[in-house]
């Protein structure tokens, strides 16, 4: 009863053309970025480093692929390696010149992830498809040799890893052991927020609507003056400079000491590969929520199980725990995929377009 | 109204085809073919399956390449032409087997048809409140037209990939005029239309020569629509011409009889 559109008159092509026309929905907006303004005052550490920072990290990356395969239609298999070239690529440049503040060159390393996504998206001209998949599994499998190989990537460190110096934000401890979660949340937090909202700015747009008239149908586009390499590469550039920014994110900001670089291993790729299958192709929400499902829930279970089974008196033990997850998660994958191929969006969609009907079918 | 189409008819030719020459491999699909078409006109090309007629306007729009010939376009000549510079220099199109974007409403199929006519780039785009917007609202009032104009605005905001056959006929028709093309190509825009579909169709293909001044190149094989729509037909067999020139002319030509139109038992 609450969800209806009904009384809210649109008086222009400006208010039928927002991203969120009906109130209902701008309100739930400003209640979750409220909630999740305010989250660290309720959330322990462990809240804050171990659930919401990685799942922000993740779909900050999972939109960044989305951009690609799901708005554009070029498969990729290349985002651990774009996340590492925004990683590493911070890292030289923090360590370059350590007087310049780290948020600056988080976001500048993303223009880095997109050149190389540039130069490795040149295929995408002539191959599309399961192809085009395989092209960009050579950039993942380059770029991780080369962040293992080339000594100079990482300073010449023994360990043969990023160490994450220590770096401050208005005082405050930003990276390295001395930072607190919450310091990180916040800007994590901003950033993620930020780089959705121009996301979704792009994909209502003109060149939202390239991106995607390339998917539908390359030919078509073409003749509607749309020209396809340059569209492509773009998709690849902002794709990869938004894995770069969650590359970075991730080891200064997330692991925020170091990292290896088998970090940015093909298993990356295919994780936020499933995020954005599950969540939903050509959806920006969809990737929340596929980093939710993907990410969030396994954690969650982690505690819901045993809380559950402990009533009964029942004990299970770590090893048997992680099977029963994966169990679960499983099962759940391949029931959301059943139910809805489109990904958890459409059915979030169907469910509010049922809302509005409701009580009635239609 | 055919007088009135004629006043407004000039004898400027729009578009020029000369002994054009296209083959695949060993396969001759159009040998040496000459026609134009003239500002204001509609221009039909008709012809037996395999007769060469969707490759024609491939060739006009830059999706094949002649060995052979050249096309005038607006007095520029030119081998080949590229599919983009056709679309910016006023050529647009629609297909024989429905090329909508599917998963995207009919607003913004149509709005796509102004992609050309859209400049702000990344910087503004990133922003969308502002400028991008503004030229967003402006280039939304011309798709609002064109959907007011085709009489599909209760689809407005449904994905094409959802709609009938004959709807999506008319949303490719209407991205095509989103682009304000100076001549317009459709390839069998009535193919699997029932009786009325067709009417509505043939309405709005007079309308749109009228009303916008579109020079149409059509092809289609319902005669009947053929015979009332166009102007002038070409007719085309195996790849060569073998008539061109007004309806009640071609319709007497015992050669296109013979190839095409065969007699009435």
């Amino acid at each position: 009863m609450l969800y209806r559109e009904a009384g809210q008159y649109k008086t222009g092509y400006t208010a039928d053309m927002a991203v969120f026309p009906i109130a209902q929905d701008r309100a739930g907006i400003a209640i979750i970025l409220a909630a999740v303004v305010l989250l660290p005052i309720v959330a322990n550490d462990f809240m804050l480093q171990a659930v919401m920072i990685p799942f922000l990290v993740f779909a900050l990356a999972a939109i960044g692929l989305n951009l690609l395969t799901g708005y554009t239609g070029l498969l990729s298999l290349g985002t651990g390696g774009f996340m590492g070239v925004g990683a590493y690529a911070c890292y030289k440049l923090t360590t370059f010149f350590p007087e310049v503040n780290i948020v600056i060159w988080i976001l500048v390393s993303g223009l880095f992830a997109a050149g190389v996504g540039v130069i490795f998206g040149l295929p995408s001209l002539r191959i599309k498809g399961f192809y085009l998949m395989v092209a960009t599994l050579a950039s993942q499998f380059f770029l991780q040799w080369c962040f293992n190989r080339v000594q100079w990537l990482y300073n010449y460190n023994a360990s043969g890893a990023i160490e994450v110096p220590e770096r401050y934000l208005f005082g405050w401890a930003l990276t390295g052991a001395r930072a607190t979660p919450t310091v990180r949340y916040y800007v994590v937090l901003t950033i993620v927020v930020a780089l959705t909202w121009i996301a979704s700015n792009l994909v209502h747009g003109r060149i939202g609507r390239s991106w995607m008239a390339v998917r539908d149908m390359d030919i078509a586009a073409e003749l509607m003056g749309i020209r396809l390499l340059p569209t492509k590469l773009l998709a690849f550039a902002v794709s990869s400079f938004y894995c770069g920014v969650a590359g970075a994110l991730m080891v200064f900001l997330w692991y925020a000491t170091g990292a290896e670089y088998n970090v940015f291993d093909i298993n990356q790729s295919f994780y936020i590969l499933s995020m954005i299958i599950i969540g939903g192709l050509g959806s920006v929400l969809g990737a929340f929520f596929g980093a939710a499902l993907i990410y969030i829930l396994p954690i969650a279970l982690g505690f819901a199980v045993p809380a559950l089974l402990a009533p009964f008196g029942l004990h299970i033990g770590a090893d048997t725990l992680e099977h029963v997850r994966l169990i679960i998660i499983g099962a759940l994958i391949i029931f959301f995929l059943i139910v809805e191929p489109h990904g958890l969006a459409r059915l979030w969609q169907i469910g509010k377009h049922k809302l509005r009907m409701w009580p009635f079918p239609y | 109204m055919t007088n009135e189409r004629e006043r407004r008819q000039s004898n400027d030719i729009i578009l020029a085809v000369e002994d054009v020459t296209l083959s695949f491999g060993g396969v001759r699909a159009i040998t040496g073919v000459s026609f134009d078409i003239r500002k204001g006109e509609i221009r039909a090309i008709i012809g037996p399956n395999g007769a060469g007629k969707t490759s024609m306007l491939n060739v006009i729009n830059g999706f094949y390449f002649p060995e052979e010939g050249r096309i005038t376009f607006r007095g520029q000549t030119r081998q080949r032409m590229r599919p983009h510079v056709a679309a910016s220099q006023g050529i647009a199109r629609t297909f024989q087997n429905v090329a909508l974007f599917k998963g995207m409403t009919t607003l913004d199929n149509i709005m796509v048809g102004r992609t050309l006519k859209m400049h702000k780039g990344l910087f503004w785009q990133i922003w969308r409140h502002g400028p991008a917007l503004a030229e967003e609202v402006e280039h939304r009032k011309v798709a609002e037209e064109i959907i007011d104009f085709l009489e599909i605005q209760h689809i407005r905001k449904t994905p094409v990939g959802r709609l009938p056959y004959g709807l999506q006929k008319r949303v490719e028709l209407g991205r095509a005029l989103a682009m304000e093309p100076d001549l317009l190509l459709l390839d069998e825009p009535m193919a699997g239309m029932n009786l009325e579909e067709k009417e509505d169709m043939s309405r709005f293909i007079v309308d749109v020569n009228n009303q916008y001044g579109t020079t149409i190149a059509l092809i289609e094989h319902d005669i009947g629509v053929v015979m009332d729509l166009s102007d002038r037909i070409v007719v085309l067999e195996y790849g060569r011409k073998i008539a061109d020139g007004k309806p009640e002319v071609v319709k007497s030509d015992q050669r296109v009889i013979d190839a095409y139109l065969g007699v009435a038992h």
